[in-house]
């Protein structure tokens, strides 16, 4: 990895108390934890895009709420230019939220439904100081609708969220975190609650922030054909660690890590006529309370032997930025 | 403002527990403002005629022991009972939302402390309270409306919590957190406002209990003596052998209460979000 | 080939109060023995509605013209008992929620005992219980299901029990309705495969009720693509899917990137669905097509055949003459 990233994700690790039901707790014993994120490293580029994909459960979304601060990290730190996010959010919380912000999933629940979209929309601008009075406001709020492809800007403005379609809610919130500017922007399955026909405009919205605007973005997704299309490099999480990562192409089309290869195998596809390996693996993704010394995915491998389930495997580099985390990748001599 | 008018005329169209919580409602006000035109007698005013008979010497409702008019003074009752509701249900309702907002969007210890305090509200015997006070620190409205505010806003707390709870996983909270907003505007701007309407609904039946709380004092003696309230009538009529006395007092306060039961519960239905035209 | 079920002009209305929502209007189309179709379509497109409509499980006070002849009887005329008869026998159903369905207090050997004998009521457990272990193998269940609570089970299993449980009559039609959208995406893999599997061994018929395309190419040997309650395009998965004919299908087509091939460009389709109350002159899809002429907005255009099996409805189809 490059030592000087714009953004430097670093060990971020996020527990949850493990409610087992017992309401008291003998003093010396250790309460179990539940693990979402489990020391993830990534750094990411002005202008790029990082997908992150897994299946649900894989503490995909926890990091997402963990990088834009809606929860705090167990431990870890992200650096944004070389400067702590923990420092930034200790002098001034409200500059560290004009550098990262977020897209959630639900469009149709990031308005508060009692407001127009023109008073939602005033809201964040008026917080952080953007504009000088109302109508100055009010001249950027309709700027920004237009240039988003949200015309008669006054006609939407005086709307209430609930009037409006999936797509042009997505792409209000886009627009509302656009405001401020953002350098490193979280957009978590943003469009998996969209209808088909409109997810191109939010993907390809998203594509332009990253080109244009210089940020840093992170694709938070389940569908793996859409992220392999909007993201520039690709990382797997299972468990809440990153299993594999590497450029997208890289990712799919050559994938290392036996979990991304069950995962790719598994993905239905538009191409009637794509060959696909057929890889079947037992079970869903237990819930990640004290996962053993072993290789997270050993229990569900159908290649593991008993290395993994002794001790974690450390990081194989496959050339250029791919690399996967696997015991059978190291000994290639040995039976896979 | 026309789209609040808009649903307001709607809900009255369509649910008739609101429409009927309603026309009573105006037809309470319209006495509080029409009373001195309405009342026959000067309500205060201790008249010849003591224990007339309804119908009796142009007394409507007849007179009590002191020859006061019945009638007018249940006009005038009417503004004594909606003062305390309307007093006492929004010092419960004030209270109830802040503290149960604070509790279940802050959560964690505050909510530990808060949830508890509730509880122990929700247990102890509110009237035995309120009478205990009443009677140490004297019996004047003013007093009888604190106190009953006062010991009931444990169960608007409760409910504003549950909202509270819910409304901070909702995404429109996260991502005004995301926008930098600090929890106080959070919580004033997006918790109350979007939580507030059960707490409204149940305030609004809390009146209900408040005219009964009232009068149940009256009626024990520990009312204001200086104002007429109902319950202070049936407490009269108790002494008194002449039936007219409780009785006209206590169908007043039977409507009452009825009619602030049917407004809760009608704006119950036509605040939850889920409420549609025509449902039941 | 012999057709399992002929659907004629079918036009379902939900008539509300102050309002007729035309949710499918005026489709046709037929099912060969042994075939699976995907009805693919977007939120609104009115594909749950057809499906419901086919099984008579709308909701009162909704509006349904036209036929469904389903081995020689008119499923939407027939009586109540004789519908009642057909569904689960003849055609089952799972739905997308089918795994909340399961009672949470009930082993699942009770609630499928329960459910068998309500259309054969005289069954020995026994024999239910070899049917039923017979089927979740089928779905790639071990034996032990038999004996859990659901609340035992993942959702990926729950949804296979539901699937098991739709075949345990043996149907000759099964319809999935959005079955496996909820689960992730390597269950929903291998469910998919285990459908398309256990097909060699039952010959069912099936209609596949989806808005991914991807689920569709995987599963599906022919194609019904709806928009606003009309039939847009139907054919063969690989003609359909490869050479799309009706505008929509080539939008609908290009939101949907690939998993390895050439990264093309994702296109959407700009402007919103139509309101289903009104009536519609020319084609529903017209004010967001790009290729929209002026006869779009006037003329309705009928089901133009392409290729050897498809159609089009689209007037551009018109002219040109595929296949012949």
């Amino acid at each position: 990895m490059e030592n000087k990233s714009f953004i430097e994700i670093k060990e971020i690790q996020k527990f949850y108390p493990h409610k087992d039901g017992k309401l008291f707790h003998r003093p010396g014993e250790e309460r179990k934890k539940v693990k979402a994120v489990d020391g993830v490293n990534l750094s990411i580029n002005r202008g790029e895009i990082l997908g992150i994909i897994g299946e649900s459960g894989c503490g995909k979304s926890t990091l997402g709420r963990v990088l834009v601060r809606l929860e705090d990290p167990t431990s870890g730190d992200v650096f944004i230019d070389g400067v702590s996010t923990k420092e930034m959010l200790k002098t001034d919380p409200k500059a560290f939220c004009r550098q990262v912000q977020i897209i959630f999933q639900n469009p149709f629940d990031t308005f508060t439904p009692r407001d127009t979209i023109l008073k939602i929309m005033l809201r964040p601008l008026k917080h952080h100081n953007i504009g000088k009075n109302y109508e100055e406001r009010l001249e950027i709020i309709k700027k920004a609708l237009e240039a988003g492809g949200l015309r008669p800007a006054e006609d939407i403005m005086s709307r209430y969220p609930h009037e409006l379609s999936g797509g042009q809610l997505q792409r209000l919130s886009i627009i509302r975190s656009m405001f401020l500017n953002p350098g490193f922007i979280i957009a978590d399955e943003p469009v998996s609650m969209l209808d088909v026909s409109v997810r191109a405009e939010i993907i390809n919205m998203l594509i332009d922030l990253a080109q244009n605007h210089n940020a840093a973005v992170v694709f938070i997704s389940h569908d793996i054909a859409l992220t392999r299309y909007i993201s520039d490099n690709i990382a797997v999480m299972y468990l809440g660690r990153i299993v594999e990562y590497g450029s997208a192409d890289e990712v799919i089309k050559n994938p290392q890590h036996p979990y991304t290869r069950v995962l790719i195998s598994n993905c239905a596809s538009v191409d009637p006529f794509e060959q696909r390996e057929e890889i079947s693996i037992e079970g869903e993704p237990p819930t990640p309370i004290n996962p053993g010394p072993g290789c997270y995915f050993a229990p569900r491998c159908y290649m593991a032997d008993e290395e993994c389930f002794r001790s974690y495997p450390g990081c194989t580099l496959l050339g250029g930025s791919h690399y996967a985390t696997c015991h059978k990748l190291k000994h290639p001599s040995d039976e896979a | 403002m026309k789209r609040i008018w808009d649903k307001f005329v709607d809900s009255i169209k369509c649910d008739y527990q609101f429409r009927t919580g309603i026309i009573g409602l105006a037809f309470l006000l319209l006495i509080v403002v029409l009373g001195p035109v309405i009342a026959t007698h000067d309500p205060y005013f201790y008249g010849p005629d003591s224990l007339a008979a309804p119908g009796e010497a142009g007394h409507l409702l007849g007179t009590n022991h002191m020859g006061q008019d019945i009638f007018s003074m249940l006009v005038y009752g009417v503004r004594t009972s909606l003062l305390v509701a309307i007093t006492a249900s929004m010092i419960s309702g004030i209270l109830g939302v802040v503290i149960g907002g604070i509790g279940g969007y802050f959560g964690g210890k505050i909510d530990v402390i808060v949830s508890e305090i509730i509880n122990i509200f929700l247990m102890i015997p509110t009237f035995f309270l309120i009478m205990l006070i009443v009677s140490l620190f004297g019996s004047n409205i003013m007093n009888v409306m604190i106190v009953i505010g006062l010991t009931t806003w444990s169960s608007n707390a409760k409910l504003m919590r549950a909202q509270a709870l819910s409304l901070r996983e909702r995404t429109f909270v996260k991502s005004a957190i995301a926008l930098g907003e600090t929890k106080l505007q959070v919580l004033f701007k997006y918790i109350l406002p979007n939580g507030i309407f059960p707490v409204v609904a149940n305030t609004t039946r809390g009146m209900a209990g408040a005219i009964l709380t009232e009068a149940s004092l009256s009626f024990l003696g520990l009312g204001d003596p200086n104002i007429i309230s109902w319950g202070q009538m049936i407490y009269q009529g108790k002494q008194q052998t002449s039936w007219w006395i409780s009785t006209f007092s206590g169908i007043a306060i039977i409507l009452t209460v009825i009619i602030f039961y049917m407004l809760g519960d009608g704006l119950n239905h036509v605040l939850n979000p889920k409420y549609k035209k025509g449902g039941k | 080939m012999e057709h399992i079920l002929v659907v004629k002009n079918l036009s379902v209305t939900y008539v509300n109060k102050n309002r007729r929502v035309m949710a499918v209007r005026d489709v046709s189309f037929d099912i060969d023995k042994g075939d699976s179709l995907g009805i693919v379509g977007e939120s609104g497109s009115g594909k749950s509605t057809l499906a419901m409509a086919l099984l008579r499980l709308h909701p009162d006070g909704t509006k349904i013209t036209g036929e469904a002849f389903f081995e020689g009887k008119n499923l939407l005329t027939i009586s109540n008992e004789e519908m009642n008869d057909i569904r689960w026998t003849k055609i089952a159903v799972v739905f997308q929620k089918a795994m909340n369905s399961l009672s949470a207090v009930h082993r699942i050997s009770e609630q499928i005992e329960d459910i068998y004998r309500v259309h054969c009521p005289q069954t020995s457990s026994e024999e239910i219980k070899k049917r039923a272990l017979e089927l979740l193998k089928l779905v790639n269940l071990p034996d032990r299901v038999y004996r859990l609570y659901p609340h035992e089970m993942s959702g990926g299993m729950l949804q296979r029990v539901a699937i098991a449980i739709s075949l345990l009559h043996s149907p000759q039609l099964l319809i999935f309705d959005e079955a496996t959208t909820a689960l992730d995406v390597v269950t929903q893999g291998q469910i998919l495969r285990e459908i398309v599997e256990m097909e060699k061994t039952l010959s069912t018929t099936r209609i596949m009720i989806t808005h991914d395309m991807s689920v569709v190419a995987t599963t599906c040997n022919k194609v019904a693509v709806m928009y606003a309650g009309e039939l847009m395009e139907f054919g063969l998965v690989k003609d359909v899917l490869t050479h799309p004919h009706h505008p929509y299908t080539q939008g609908l087509q290009g939101s949907f990137p690939s998993l390895k091939g050439e990264n093309n460009i994702l296109t959407s389709i700009p402007g919103f669905l139509p309101d289903l109350s009104k009536e519609c002159k020319g084609c529903v899809f017209a004010p967001r097509c790009s290729h929209a002429t002026e006869r779009c907005f006037m003329e309705k255009p009928p089901m133009i055949s392409v290729g050897e099996t498809g159609g089009a409805a689209c007037w551009l189809c018109e002219g040109e003459k595929y296949g012949k």
